[in-house]
This record gives C-alpha cells, structure tokens and sequence, in this order.
C-alpha cells in the first residue's frame, strides 16, 4: 500500500523549483535525509533524463523519479511533492510538472501493492484537488490511509 | 498468444506503471497479448512480440525490436487501447 511506503517526513506541499533538475533534487530531497537512497540516486535520476528523454512525466503533470537499483536505491519508499508553481521537463504531452513521485524501489516485487495503489490515485482527478487543498502532511497521509483501507475492503468482498 | 515486454530504463518505476496499465486494458478488452516486465537490458535476447514502454524511450528501441509501442500518458486508457489494436491489426495482415 502506498500509505506504507510513504510518510509525513516524505511528503512537500508547494516547493519551489525553478528548472526540472532543481524539481527532482528537490522531490528526492526526504529520501536522501532519511537514507533511503544514496546521493548519487538523485544524480543517476537526473542523468537518466538526460540521456533518455523525460520519460518520468507518466501522465499530465506528473512525474515520478527513479533510477535503477544499482544507483543505489537502499529501502523502499516514495516521496509525494507538489510545486508551487510548475516546471517543464521537455515532455510534450504532459508538461509543466507540478505532482512529483519519488520512487525508491530495492527490487520490482515489494512496492507493487503501492504503485497498484498509485496507478489509480494518479486516474483520480480528487487525489490531485486533495493533493492542491491540502493544509498538511497528516491531510494527505490521513487521505492515503482511508483510499487504500477501501481499496482493501474492495478486494475481500 | 503475443508476448510483449514492459519496461522502462531501471525497470522499476514507469514500467511497473506501464504494466499494471497495460494489464488492464487487455483484460478489459480480451486482447491475446500476455505482459512481462523488465528494463532496457532485457530487449537483449527477448524473443516475444512487442515492446511497451514510454513515448520518449520507444524512439530509440524502433531499430532493436520487432515492435516498439510508445505511450504517452499512462493514465489514458484510450491511448494504450488504439495502440495495442494497431499492433494486433498489424499482425493480423502478415
């Protein structure tokens, strides 16, 4: 479940970037303080966008940062940032960036159950009104705890 | 029965995405396309079908499989559909 994997500590309402690379350095921001990854995760992050293309801008406005484990990925987490105001990454159809997903995977199997659970937050229009509205962390952990408890309802009934 | 390959460059974090997308709209729709998952390494040696990943990264995969499907935006069903059904037409024709 994403509540699991994520945290209040993990979460930044309205930061400022001023170009995509800053968006990143700062959605990556948590997990580095927490040790979730190794600084040069979020370097391998921003290489790979170079190389690659903004292939991280999944959906309109959103992002969702990653690199390979071997960047040094170290515990499974994701991070939840919103800029204040939106960035472009170079992505045509789904720019300017302004919901940023920081993802630590150790291996692919673990965090399925929450990117399960991010895949449809990210088809629901309210998780980003929620995400827009919200005065602080607790609002969107609280938000995440009782999307995901339903969600579970929904699988053993 | 098609076998298509997800992924992105780490194989963590869109391509899971992709998947549990792609997942979908062939269930949804009965499509005989089976998904496995992997990152840009496993093109190497993949003997299936058909490569989903990201628009960006679809370009650059054109020349080093027999199909390469990019989608743009993750969320939209629509999109992945006319994709899989373009590839399934083409396949259907040879």
């Amino acid at each position: 479940m994403l509540k699991d994997l994520t945290s209040e500590k993990l979460i930044q309402l309205r930061k400022k970037a001023k170009d995509w690379q800053e968006a990143i350095r700062i959605a990556m921001d948590p997990l580095v303080k927490e040790g979730f990854v190794k600084p040069g995760y979020v370097d391998a992050v921003i290489k790979n966008v170079q190389e690659m293309g903004p292939y991280i801008v999944i959906t309109k406005h959103v992002a969702l940062p990653h690199a390979q484990v071997e960047a040094g990925a170290l515990v499974n987490a994701i991070g939840i940032t919103t800029l204040a105001v939106p960035v472009k990454f170079g992505n045509k159809d789904n720019d300017p960036v302004k919901y940023l997903f920081s993802l630590s995977a150790t291996n692919s199997r673990d965090h399925l159950s929450a990117l399960a659970d991010l895949a449809d937050l990210i088809e629901n229009q309210k998780f980003f009104t929620m995400l827009d509205q919200a005065e602080s962390n607790q609002d969107v952990m609280n938000y995440l705890k009782k999307n995901s408890q339903e969600g579970k309802k929904c699988i053993k009934h | 029965m098609y076998k298509a390959l997800v992924c992105c460059r780490a194989g963590m974090g869109s391509s899971m995405l992709l998947k549990i997308k792609a997942d979908q709209v062939i269930s949804e729709n009965d499509f005989p396309i089976q998904t496995e998952h992997g990152n840009l390494d496993s093109i190497i040696g993949f003997n299936g079908d058909l490569v989903i990943t990201m628009d960006d990264l679809s370009e650059e995969l054109e020349d080093q499989v027999p199909y390469a499907l990019g989608i743009r935006n993750i969320v939209d069903k629509i999109e992945m559909k006319e994709k899989l059904e373009a590839f399934l037409e083409q396949k259907e024709q040879k």
